[in-house]
């Protein structure tokens, strides 16, 4: 299969690097007059609804443009659009044009765009496990791009996706190409989505979230190599993030969207220096917050849990197999009014670890002590009266609240299940918690999916404050939240501790966040809790190796 | 060897099966009014004695239970006796008749398993109207019009108004109307399941690679759908029993089917014994076949 005949729109440009070795590639010697990619008057609708509004950037060759935005804002659709692969029901404006090295791009013609993709375009999705096909080997899922670039000899083809699997810092490339994805890391995987994008030598390399779904030290290691990635192959890079910090180290230039419109275009010194619209001064002061976390509070008060020596295994997957040890021998304790921040990678334990302070699972060995109360004497059946005073949130909001009852009725179900009050006593009492929690009474009778992302949170944290509690765990609350929703969710969480004084165990895997809620840090790996001490001192000077790695992984904070 | 352990039980399961139907069978035969001895007395005029005589000479005056034991015996050494009727050794006739019902089943399943993996791969890729009616009009059909109306419309128009099929004897025109009736049953479960394989984010890669839309159905999204296409193979062989059975007697076929009715007919249990027997050890080995293919073709073994 020959590619100029494959390939007819190809531009001349593309098809002139294809077989040149890279770092020779034609943007050293070519005079770039046109940058690479020009979007102008992006609009897409949904029927009648405009999600992207007349958008209009440019890349240059080597540059990236940092596209951020919350979830909603229409910087997936842009970047759909450009590829030409909007989903079924969305469509381009007749008046939006792209262009791709100087040449309109068909993008109203989507078996022409084929052409394209693969080619002079190539992306890299969010989530890296299922983005890969589960049946092949990740060897041949390059070879496949590079297949498709036309390049027909099956051994060069070998040869290229090892050199490849080494460009994005694979170790031992001839092993790992024989490996199914779920055989692989998620940054093992991610490496590969990058080997087969790459493979396609395009000129614009879409990252769409690249990092959002990986931990984060392994979130800073995908970041280093784009970079490096870039400065090798000179392509365009179009980088699609919630994530401030990551935008502003890797963008030459910072695009904002908000509501499917550009609202900020710069530098990013600009945009920090001088943010033009006020939902990117919101997103700013979100990071300059998370900077500067409060101060700590003073240990005072009873102890309100305190957990000795636990163990916690999952069943085997296989009948004779051994269990997994989620948990080995976690202790500590934690004082009224405080908070400890849990943190760790995924799979260290911490969501189990909540999940037994809050009474869901039941540990195998140790004790965990509330309020003074042995739950292993109580064979960690919670007591009603203790239950009461131990509310557990959780990461998802969406799945936490019932979609079939009221808010009224979610949140006065613990109410009538801890017979708390008289009935018209439980009714006020859940519209003055409504209120606490920056809601109103109008919300009563509304159902969960009449709310968003942050206001379903603020009903799950109202709901678990309902019964007063005196310890709240929270299990990465925030996490699934846009960073200004979740910046005001910790703001609540703060003034609420303030009020009522309750402990507070926060879990989550963003440090930043983390530190800024607690008092103290647990640091968690493999199970074990490696590391626990003054959430200022775990940053300054971590002791343990999860803690460094943690530290060094968090992105070098945005002085502005 | 923990992956093959339920594959064991199944094959064990269905042999336990096929045990059942032949003991069940034999029973219910010797239960039917009237034997070979009575429909050969008024056929052929036999006396009251020589009636007795043969009856004795089959082994037919012993217990039951004996005579059972005794049939299971020489069954399980691979010698199902020689037919009453026409006196020639079973295993002969059901050598002769296979093929025809062999060639019959084999050639509708392929055809049926074609006709809808083609049909749902190109509905899913081409996205068009017209495929998407087919699918339908081929699953109404299949439920709407049995498989002997079919035949006969099939004689009427194939064979006497444009005469270019034989009535009697012909394998083409029963394998296509078994074939688009087994197509019917599973193409739109096939279809559904690579609808929603299509919206897997992989698929989206692949499409972002910039392939076909065939080489993305065939290599990227069929993989998935792979499992049900398979049990819904396993479901259309076991049926392929009933649909062949309809196909031989309709356009005079000597296979199993037509052997094993006529031998009911003619109370020839020899016959009808081993001929359920083959039939019933064949469905076993088939879903057997099935559930271990199934085991292979997933390489997430612990999922």
């Amino acid at each position: 299969m020959s590619t100029s005949t494959d390939l007819p729109d190809m531009p001349v440009r593309a098809a002139v690097s294809r077989h040149a070795p890279p770092g020779e590639d034609a943007a050293g010697s070519d005079p770039f007059a046109c940058p690479i990619l020009e979007v102008r008057d992006l609009t897409i609708r949904a029927g009648t609804r405009e999600l992207v509004r007349d958008v209009t950037f440019s890349i240059g060759a080597g540059r990236t443009l940092a596209l951020i935005g919350q979830s909603g804002s229409g910087k997936s659709m842009t970047a759909a659009a450009i590829m030409g692969l909007l989903p079924p029901g969305v469509s381009l404006s007749a008046g939006a044009g792209i262009q791709l090295d100087g040449r309109r791009l068909p993008i109203h013609d989507d078996r022409a765009m084929r052409a394209f993709r693969g080619s002079a375009l190539a992306m890299v999705f969010q989530d890296p496990m299922s983005c890969l096909n589960p049946f092949m080997t990740v060897g041949a899922q390059i070879d496949e791009a590079l297949w498709r670039r036309g390049m027909a000899d099956a051994a060069r083809r070998r040869e290229r996706t090892l050199d490849l699997m080494q460009a994005v810092e694979l170790p031992s490339p001839e092993v790992l190409r024989r490996r199914l994805p779920h055989e692989l890391s998620g940054g093992q995987q991610q490496r590969i989505m990058l080997a087969m994008g790459l493979a396609a030598e395009p000129r614009l390399l879409i990252a769409d979230e690249p990092t959002s779904a990986l931990d984060a030290s392994v979130q800073a290691e995908i970041l280093t190599l784009l970079e490096r990635l870039q400065s090798k192959f000179r392509m365009a890079i179009l980088f699609i993030t919630h994530d401030l910090a990551a935008a502003r180290r890797l963008g030459h230039e910072i695009m904002v969207m908000r509501h499917g419109r550009v609202v900020d275009f710069g530098a990013p010194a600009t945009i920090f220096s001088t943010p033009r619209h006020e939902h990117t001064r919101a997103l700013i002061s979100v990071r300059r917050m998370l900077e500067q976390p409060p101060p700590p509070r003073a240990r005072a008060g009873e102890t309100v849990v305190d957990v000795q020596g636990i163990n916690f295994d999952y069943p085997p997957r296989r009948f004779l197999d051994r269990p997994f040890p989620a948990l080995s021998e976690v202790s500590f304790s934690l004082t009224a009014g405080r908070s400890l921040g849990v943190i760790g990678e995924s799979g260290s334990g911490k969501s189990t670890l909540a999940a037994i302070i809050a009474g869901l699972k039941r540990p195998v060995a140790g004790d965990v002590r509330l309020f003074g109360t042995s739950m292993a004497g109580h064979d960690f059946a919670m007591p009603r009266a203790l239950r009461r005073r131990v509310q557990i949130v959780f990461q998802n909001p969406h799945g936490a609240l019932n979609p079939r009852h009221t808010i009224a009725t979610a949140m006065r179900e613990p109410l009538d299940l801890l017979r708390i009050g008289t009935r018209r006593d439980r009714l006020d009492r859940v519209v003055e918690t409504l209120n606490r929690v920056g809601l109103d009474a109008d919300f009563l009778a509304r159902y969960p999916h009449a709310l968003s992302g942050g206001q379903r949170q603020r009903v799950a944290i109202g709901r678990a404050l309902l019964s007063e509690p005196d310890l709240l765990v929270c299990d990465e609350v925030v996490s699934a939240l846009d960073a200004t929703v979740g910046a005001e969710i910790l703001h609540l969480l703060r003034r609420l501790q303030m009020e009522r004084g309750f402990a507070l165990v926060f879990v989550g895997h963003d440090l930043e966040v983390v530190r800024w809620i607690a008092d103290e840090i647990a640091v968690m790996a493999d199970g074990r809790l490696v590391e626990q001490g003054p959430a200022d001192r775990i940053l300054s000077a971590p002791g343990s190796a999860a803690a460094r790695s943690l530290v060094q992984a968090c992105l070098k904070p945005v002085r502005c | 060897m923990s992956r093959w352990l339920p594959v064991l039980f199944a094959l064990l399961a269905g042999l336990a099966r096929a045990v059942g139907i032949v003991v069940v069978t034999w029973f219910l035969c010797r239960v039917m009014p009237g034997d070979v001895v009575d429909v050969l007395g008024l056929e052929g005029g036999l006396s009251e004695a020589q009636q007795a005589d043969l009856r004795v000479s089959l082994g037919y005056d012993r217990p039951i239970v004996v005579q059972f034991f005794d049939w299971a015996q020489h069954a399980l050494a691979g010698d199902f006796g020689r037919s009453v009727r026409f006196d020639r050794p079973v295993a002969d006739m059901l050598a002769s008749a296979a093929p025809v019902t062999i060639e019959l089943a084999l050639g509708s399943f392929v055809v049926g398993v074609a006709l809808a993996l083609g049909l749902a791969i190109a509905a899913t890729s081409m996205k068009s109207r017209l495929l998407e009616a087919a699918v339908d009009g081929l699953n109404i059909w299949s439920i709407a019009v049995p498989t002997f109306c079919a035949g006969v419309l099939g004689i009427i128009v194939f064979s006497l108004w444009l005469g270019w099929l034989p009535v009697i004897g012909s394998l083409i025109l029963p394998i296509i109307i078994i074939g688009l009736d087994n197509a019917g049953q599973i193409v739109k479960l096939v279809r559904e399941d690579l609808a929603e394989a299509v919206m897997l984010p992989h698929v989206r890669t692949a499409r972002a690679k910039g392939l076909s839309p065939w080489r993305i159905a065939v290599v990227h999204v069929l993989p998935v759908a792979a499992p049900i296409v398979l049990v819904l193979s396993g479901l259309v062989l076991s049926g392929l029993v009933a649909g062949t059975l309809t196909m031989e007697i309709l356009f005079g076929l000597p296979g199993i089917g037509s052997l094993m009715l006529n031998a009911v007919h003619g109370r020839d249990l020899p016959v009808v014994l081993a001929a359920v027997t083959v039939v019933a050890v064949a469905l076993v080995a088939i879903n057997t076949l099935v559930d271990a293919l199934h085991r292979l073709i997933d390489p997430r073994v612990n999922r």
